[in-house]
């Protein structure tokens, strides 16, 4: 915080995702009860799919889904503007608004520090856009989550001009400075163009340069991971319309690198995913055998670190600090 | 012209303290004056400055107080009469020369006139600078009164050059800064001619090489007590009271005013005997025998520090077989304060406790009813930065961008306005302040502790007079350590705290003449460090270029912030633009903004508006700046150009 605020509870406390939270109420509110599952939140589908342009696909994170899903909403009208994460200096992301469809794959990529989206959405909305999509982090998308609900007077909320979000999943992000750090020394910053964290087995992060990939130990990035991020609940973004991560596929990773995995949740999200395959934007592929489970599995595996790490902070298993304890899903966590 | 000089043999003028200093120093004639701003001891250049053409003298505003006293000693050196000015605490930064100039000695009459802040009024410390008298073994003279300022200011020449050693004149803000009746005396019509003798002895007082060398020692002892022998018989030391008195007070300096003021009110004429003291180092001790044997009970009065006490005591003591044992009462025996100013009250109230005599200082009912008005109709605002001023700009983008930066950053502060900064009206930015200079020589240091694992940025803050006067040192020592920190240079033009003197930045001197104005920025880049340069007024870039430097700039970095003093001549009472609130817009006590202007910003310009429960502009007060225009997140406050 910039200045002490002596407000009790203003728009900050309201929406932040790390301030008291009844998770139960917004799933209720704003999905459709019978989607609702206890691993993998609000649950339409799960598809693999990647970006049927090449181009596309060879300039993004994995299959290029979410560039084309936001490219696409762009250009048929449903969205007016797209909040999405650009790099500045040094890793540095920053939220920016996209409304010319050919832009959005400059801002491809996955940016392994948080970025103020937030606050990049609320600029969007004050600068006239009246249809805006959002391409979050769980974090984030829970943050947006609690703004529908609108606890706080109308002054000042633009949500109802929320019109998509496309939620990533996430295993942690980085503090910027630490990331700066972490790969001072192993490789130049103008080399590097991409980065990634390639499935828990190989328990690295891989760093791609133009000369060839470096790989970090996880236990050299791990003490990089923001502290908040430990009392992360969510690595599906379970408060999006469609949420997207990395494929699994029985030829490796390598293979499952150009591919995602998406999960509906919402109709808007089913409508675009629908409109993406009539209009062949984006290709599909069976979802492998085991694939639904695997992801429950680690969806669970987040949930139960994070009632552990809430439980050792506050000291007491009947206080998760701003999780309910009597969360229907979480409450399955405490012993 | 001035009155300073103007003013004829015999004319009685109501001098402030600091013009009758400057006035017995003409009557002296003094040839060269030297000096650094620093309240209260300002005026006496200034007045001098002010008559430099027509008196053919030369003054400057030295770049610090060592080199003013190193200027002057030259003088002495050549065999002209010279004054050095400062205040106590630039009697510090003096100091390391002084004690080598005591030793080497002058030539022409050379006098050091310090002028000290009991209480602290305009000082971030009140420390009693007369231990340096008795540290280096100079002589020191204390006025009593402004006549005295003005002759005992001629005076100390006299002895300086009889001695043939520097003589230190202490002054204090009641006798500077007071006015009072002054009779002056002739003006001399002094031919100088300069010239530095150096062909005699080591020893040779008058033709030698003037070297500070400890076989010297024996010689400067001489002289000291020389001067002991003169003040025995100095008119500057007054007694008056009956020749028996109950209780004997010893005082000094504005003492002497308080003490009169106080036997006067009490009527205590024929109980109580008043010695003031002129010549307070080295006391004469004939004249203290006399009068220690007058009585056996001994009141002290002075201020700050029981220098005269102590030393009054050690006479006592050497004295005691003759004169007997004696009760002293002062700041031991806790009559007296060691802090702060004295005044008739406090004398008055030790008298009532030592004579059992009967008075209410003030009735505390008046006091209470007083303090009240005092108080009724003032705005209820804490200590501020001006309306208008550089610094509040400048620490807000300081504070803002160490509060982004996240990583628990602080910024040294030292001695200037911007002091303020540790207060809420700088966003309480400062974490440590001490001398001049001081913040980028401490910032230095933490910058070394990251091998101990400190991580937190630093930064220093200075101003531009006190860039030339003590940073130069400080920024060498972390360019050549490559220690890594911010220097904001907070250059508003100007020595503005003490009132606009020259500094080696400007064009002028203390003279007026056009001067060579020397470039921070470009002093600071040809030592190596890293140089930027803004404008405070832009926050958006001020705070970048802070963020920039410390995130990814290696070394000593300097930002210089340039935008002059509010109340600087050239912007006095112009402002740049017309100011004010769209109150439809104000989100006022709403979230998003909960009065940042005048909650946190807080410029005095900036009133909150209790019916409509927005911010309002004081036009009286707005100075103008358009500052508040860019920090108000709604886009509510307005500039137009004016
Ligand atoms: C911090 C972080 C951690 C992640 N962890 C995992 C994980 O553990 N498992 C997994 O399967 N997937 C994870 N992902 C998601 C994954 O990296 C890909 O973003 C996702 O598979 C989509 O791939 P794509 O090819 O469609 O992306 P692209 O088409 O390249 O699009 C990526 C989109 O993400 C946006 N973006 C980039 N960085 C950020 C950011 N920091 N905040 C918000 N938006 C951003 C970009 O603007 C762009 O629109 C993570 C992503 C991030 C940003
Ligand atoms: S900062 Fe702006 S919005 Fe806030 S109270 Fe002041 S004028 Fe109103
Ligand atoms: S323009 Fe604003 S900041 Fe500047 S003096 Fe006026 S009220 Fe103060």
């Amino acid at each position: 915080m910039l200045h002490a605020c002596d407000l009790e509870e203003g728009r900050c406390y309201a929406y932040c995702p790390r301030t008291p939270t009844d998770l139960e109420q917004l799933r209720q509110a704003l999905y459709d009860p019978k989607d609702l599952t206890p691993e993998l939140g609000p649950f339409k589908g799960l598809y693999v799919t990647r970006a049927a342009d090449e181009s596309t696909r060879s300039s993004a994170q994995h299959g290029g889904t979410v560039t084309a899903l936001v490219k696409l909403a762009l250009e048929e009208g449903l969205l007016d503007t797209a909040v999405l994460t650009e790099e500045s200096e040094r890793f540095l992301p920053q939220g920016v608004s996209v409304s010319d469809p050919l832009g959005v794959v400059r801002a491809s990529k996955s940016k392994f520090v948080t970025s103020p989206n937030v606050a990049a959405f609320n600029e969007a909305a004050k600068g006239g856009f009246e249809k805006i999509g959002v391409v979050a982090t769980p974090c984030q998308a829970l943050a947006l989550a609690k703004m529908r609900l609108k606890p706080e007077p109308a002054k000042d909320n633009h949500i109802d001009k929320l019109s998509l979000v496309v939620g990533l999943f996430c295993g942690w992000a980085l503090s910027w400075r630490d990331l700066a750090r972490l790969l001072k020394g192993k490789a130049d910053e103008d080399s590097i163009v991409g980065m990634d964290i390639p499935p828990s087995k190989y328990e690295c992060m891989e760093v791609y340069t133009t000369n060839g990939t470096i790989t970090i130990p996880l236990e050299e990035v791990l003490p990089s991971v923001k502290e908040g991020c430990q009392y992360c609940f969510d690595m599906t973004a379970e408060f999006s319309d469609l949420s997207v991560g990395s494929a699994r596929v029985p030829e490796g990773w390598d293979a499952a690198k150009g591919w995602n995995q998406v999960i509906v949740r919402s109709r808007a999200g089913q409508e675009l995913l629908d409109l993406a395959r009539s209009k062949g934007v984006l290709e599909f592929r069976d979802l492998p055998e085991g694939n639904l489970e695997k992801l429950k599995t680690a969806s669970m595996n987040k949930k139960k670190f994070c009632v552990a790490a809430l439980v050792k902070k506050s000291g007491s298993s009947e206080n998760l600090l701003y999780l309910d304890p009597q969360d229907p899903v979480l409450s399955r966590f405490i012993n | 012209m001035s009155v300073l000089l103007d003013g004829k043999e015999g004319m009685e003028y109501m001098a402030m303290g600091n013009e009758a200093i400057a006035r017995g120093a003409l009557e002296a004639g003094v040839k060269v004056a030297s000096g650094y701003p620093g309240t209260p001891s300002s005026e006496i250049i200034e007045r001098l400055a002010d008559v430099a053409k027509e008196a053919d003298i030369y003054v400057e505003w030295s770049v610090n107080e060592k080199v003013a006293a190193e200027v002057a000693a030259a003088a002495s050196f050549a065999e002209l009469r010279s004054l050095a000015s400062m205040k106590q605490v630039g009697v510090n930064v003096a100091s390391d020369f002084l004690l080598h100039l005591a030793i080497s000695g002058t030539r022409g009459g050379m006098v050091l006139v310090t002028c000290e802040d009991p209480a602290a009024h305009s000082s971030t410390n009140e420390g009693d600078s007369r231990g340096y008298a008795k540290m280096m073994e100079f002589p020191l003279l204390e006025p009593g009164d402004f006549q005295e300022a003005k002759d005992m200011t001629k005076w100390a020449f006299e002895l300086s050059e009889e001695i043939r050693n520097l003589v230190m004149l202490r002054s204090v803000t009641r006798m500077s800064h007071a006015s009072g009746n002054v009779t002056f005396g002739r003006l001399p019509k002094v031919e100088a001619q300069a010239h530095y003798h150096f062909s005699g002895s080591m020893l040779d007082p008058d033709k030698g090489p003037v070297m500070s060398y400890g076989f010297k020692h024996a010689q400067q002892q001489q002289k000291l007590k020389k001067a002991a022998e003169i003040f025995e018989d100095s008119p500057f030391n007054t007694y008056q009271g009956p020749e028996k008195p109950e209780l004997l007070i010893i005082t000094c300096s504005v003492g002497n005013l308080y003490c009169k003021e106080a036997i006067n009110l009490l009527g205590l004429e024929d109980r109580v005997g008043l010695l003031k003291l002129g010549t307070t180092w080295p006391l004469p001790p004939r004249l203290l025998k006399k009068h220690l044997s007058m009585t056996g009970e001994i009141l002290i009065v002075e201020e700050i520090l029981p220098f005269m006490e102590e030393n009054v005591k050690v006479l006592a003591a050497e004295m005691a077989q003759e004169i007997g044992i004696k009760k002293f009462y002062g700041k031991h025996s806790g009559q007296i304060p060691s802090i702060g100013e004295l005044s008739p009250d406090i004398v008055i109230q030790a008298l009532v406790d030592l004579l059992d005599v009967g008075y209410e200082t003030v009735p505390k009912e008046y006091a209470e009813k007083a303090g009240a008005a005092a108080f009724a109709r003032a705005p209820n605002r804490q200590l501020t930065f001006c309306p208008g001023c550089p610094h509040r700009a400048s620490f807000w983008s300081i504070h803002n961008a160490l509060e982004l930066d996240g990583r628990q950053g602080f910024v040294c502060g030292d001695i200037g306005c911007y002091g303020m900064a540790v207060l809420p009206t700088g966003f309480s930015t400062t974490k440590t302040g001490h001398a001049m200079g001081s913040g980028a020589g401490v910032a230095s240091g933490f910058a070394k502790l990251r091998q101990f694992g400190m991580d937190q940025p630093v930064m220093a803050v200075c101003g531009d007079s006190t860039f030339f006067h003590a940073i130069v040192p400080a920024l060498v020592n972390a360019v050549h350590h490559k220690s890594s920190f911010t220097l904001v240079v907070l250059d508003n033009s100007g020595t503005a705290m003490t009132g606009f003197q020259s500094h080696p930045g400007l064009t002028v001197n203390a003279m007026k003449d056009e001067s060579p104005a020397l470039d921070i920025a470009e002093i600071c880049r040809s030592m190596g460090a890293k140089v930027e340069v803004r404008d405070p007024f832009d926050l958006k870039e001020t705070q970048e270029a802070l963020n920039d430097l410390m995130e990814y700039q290696e070394g000593a970095k300097v930002l210089v912030l340039k935008q002059p003093c509010a109340l600087s001549p050239e912007k006095k009472a112009e402002k740049k633009y017309n100011m004010r609130v769209d109150q439809e817009i104000c989100l006022g006590e709403d979230c998003g903004c909960n009065k940042l202007c005048t909650r946190i910003f807080r410029c005095p310009g900036l009133i909150w508006d209790m019916e409509k429960k927005a911010a309002r502009i004081d036009e009286v007060i707005c100075a103008g700046c358009g500052v508040c225009a860019d920090i108000c997140p709604s886009g509510a406050i307005v500039r137009e150009e004016a």
